[in-house]
């Protein structure tokens, strides 16, 4: 059983679509990654998962139908999001930031901080800081800190390398990578950086104006020249 | 001049209580509550109508007035403000017109002449050489102990810090877990109570009538608009200095002019400092 099943989804602002009959599955603890260029619908596909954006079709997490739900059921129910304009407190400090983060995972408050800092020794060196003094690289780590501070079994990152300096994407690569192998995690990551997310992912799927029209490992999608040409830069 | 030290204490401790509810809303809910008068109105009422009328003890009139404020706020926020949402416009003329309402019935309910809240602790204490009623004394200490509360729920709860997520951005609050609209209702409904609550020290301070819920407006803008969107610090310390720059305008100079200089300062802090004295500018 996938761990989350996304069929068939049709997302709208408005009376405009943007997202038309997309399906992904990812697998418990597999890491897998959307790629498309800007406005293919990346990012309206992670917020209508997260029940910001109205859309039609069904959402599974572990086999429990959560289609329709509002954005806190689908934190409750364990979803975690890293957005892509990170959508930070810029006057709260580093902690209070992550504590929002853990407005639904009371008791694993103690926990999920050590993970985070764990895995991001600077937010402990910084967590009196407000996030509005902080670099891009720093506040993707708040970012990513925060929803992991909401016990998630799946978390959904939005282009997480956008506008980052190349040590930093590394820095938050080897996170990631981090996330999987020791927590577990499901891990679903867009991408317009195709090589990016390959160093990463199991499996690809490839959106374009808001339809999938591939999916594959990177082996089989490398095979077919367009595709390589557009995203692997062959 | 001690006198003048010990009244302006006394009054800025009242303004930033009467203050605090609407700078929750302005910070929060993103809304000019022009209806906010109507709360501290009423608060004085109620307590007026349960402890003076019907003899109920204090406690209970006070109690009263502040969950009557409690269920005003969380009521506007279900039936105007949340189906009005992102029409703030619409929201501001609903709420004053609200405040119009409110004032008439409280109009018909208990009449249109100016009623006298006995003290709510009578008696009269010299401090520093200057004569102070335990009424007003009660009032200041009751404000600040309302507001170092307020301080600490706001910064050490979390439905604090969700307060304070929601005020600065929404999809990132509701993507942790928090529910906008809870906190928003959660947040009207504390503003109301804050307002009941300083109504009852204003009205006693002051004089209840129907339309006492203009005065404490002004003064509730003036204060958010120089102190600045979000500053619970910043309120209470405009709210010292329009309180100190009133009574020293009144001693020294000319009661009439009273107000005007804390409407000069807000054109002053409109022009120079849009964000207010410790406003921080939107990203």
């Amino acid at each position: 059983m996938a761990m989350l099943e996304v069929k068939n989804l049709c997302a709208f602002y408005g009376k405009a679509q943007a997202l038309s009959d997309v399906s992904i599955s990812v697998e418990q603890g597999e890491t897998i990654a959307i790629v498309g260029a800007n406005g293919a619908g990346k990012s309206t596909l992670l917020d209508s998962v997260m029940g910001l954006v109205k859309n039609t079709g069904s959402i599974h997490l572990d086999g429990q139908d959560i289609t329709g739900k509002k954005t806190g059921h689908m934190v409750r129910a364990g979803i975690g999001y890293a957005p892509e304009r990170f959508n930070l407190f810029p006057h709260m400090t580093v902690r209070d930031n992550l504590m929002v983060g853990a407005y639904t995972a009371r008791t694993d408050i103690k926990k999920n901080m050590a993970a985070v800092h764990r895995l991001f020794p600077r937010l402990a060196e910084r967590e009196s800081q407000e996030t509005s003094t902080q670099s891009g690289g720093e506040r993707q780590m708040v970012s990513l800190g925060r929803a992991l501070m909401s016990s998630p079994r799946v978390l959904l990152v939005d282009e997480p390398t956008i506008g980052l300096a190349p040590k930093v994407v590394g820095e938050i690569a080897a996170v990631l990578k981090r996330l999987s192998a020791e927590l577990g995690l499901t891990v679903i990551i867009t991408e317009q950086n195709a090589n990016f997310a390959l160093s990463l992912a199991s499996r690809l799927y490839v959106l374009e104006g808001g339809h999938v029209t591939a999916t594959g490992t990177a082996d089989e999608l490398s095979k077919d020249d367009q595709l390589a040409k557009s995203y692997f830069g062959a | 001049m001690m006198q003048i030290i010990v009244q302006g204490l006394l009054l800025s401790g009242l303004y930033a209580l009467i203050a605090m509810g609407f700078m929750l809303i302005f910070s929060i809910g993103r809304t000019l509550n022009l209806a906010y008068g109507a709360y501290i109105m009423v608060g004085g009422y109620i307590y007026f109508w349960l402890s003076q009328q019907l003899g109920m003890p204090k406690i209970v009139g006070f109690a009263g007035a502040v969950m009557v404020g409690a269920l005003m706020g969380f009521l506007k926020h279900r039936l105007i403000v949340k189906p009005l949402k992102g029409d703030a416009v619409a929201v501001e003329i609903s709420t004053l017109i609200l405040a119009i309402i409110m004032q008439s019935v409280m109009v018909l309910v208990f009449g249109d002449a100016s009623k006298i809240l006995l003290p709510i602790i009578p008696g009269v204490v010299t401090v520093a050489g200057a004569q102070v009623t335990f009424n007003i004394l009660a009032a200041t200490v009751m404000s600040w102990i309302i507001i170092a509360a307020l301080y600490a729920f706001v910064r050490g709860t979390h439905i604090g810090r969700a307060m304070q997520a929601v005020s600065m951005d929404e999809k990132g609050a509701a993507i942790s877990g928090v529910d906008p609209d809870k906190i928003n209702m959660i947040t009207w409904a504390i503003s109301g109570a804050l307002g009941a609550a300083g109504g009852v020290f204003f009205a006693s301070y002051t004089q209840l009538s129907p339309q006492m819920w203009v005065a404490p407006v002004i003064i509730s803008i003036a204060i958010v608009i120089v102190g600045g969107i979000g500053s619970i610090i910043g309120t209470l310390i405009v709210a010292h200095i329009i309180g100190f720059l009133e009574v020293s305008i009144v001693a020294l100079w000319a009661p009439e002019l009273r107000g005007v200089f804390t409407m000069l300062l807000i054109i002053g802090v409109l022009v120079m400092r849009p964000q207010g004295l410790f406003g921080r500018e939107e990203h």
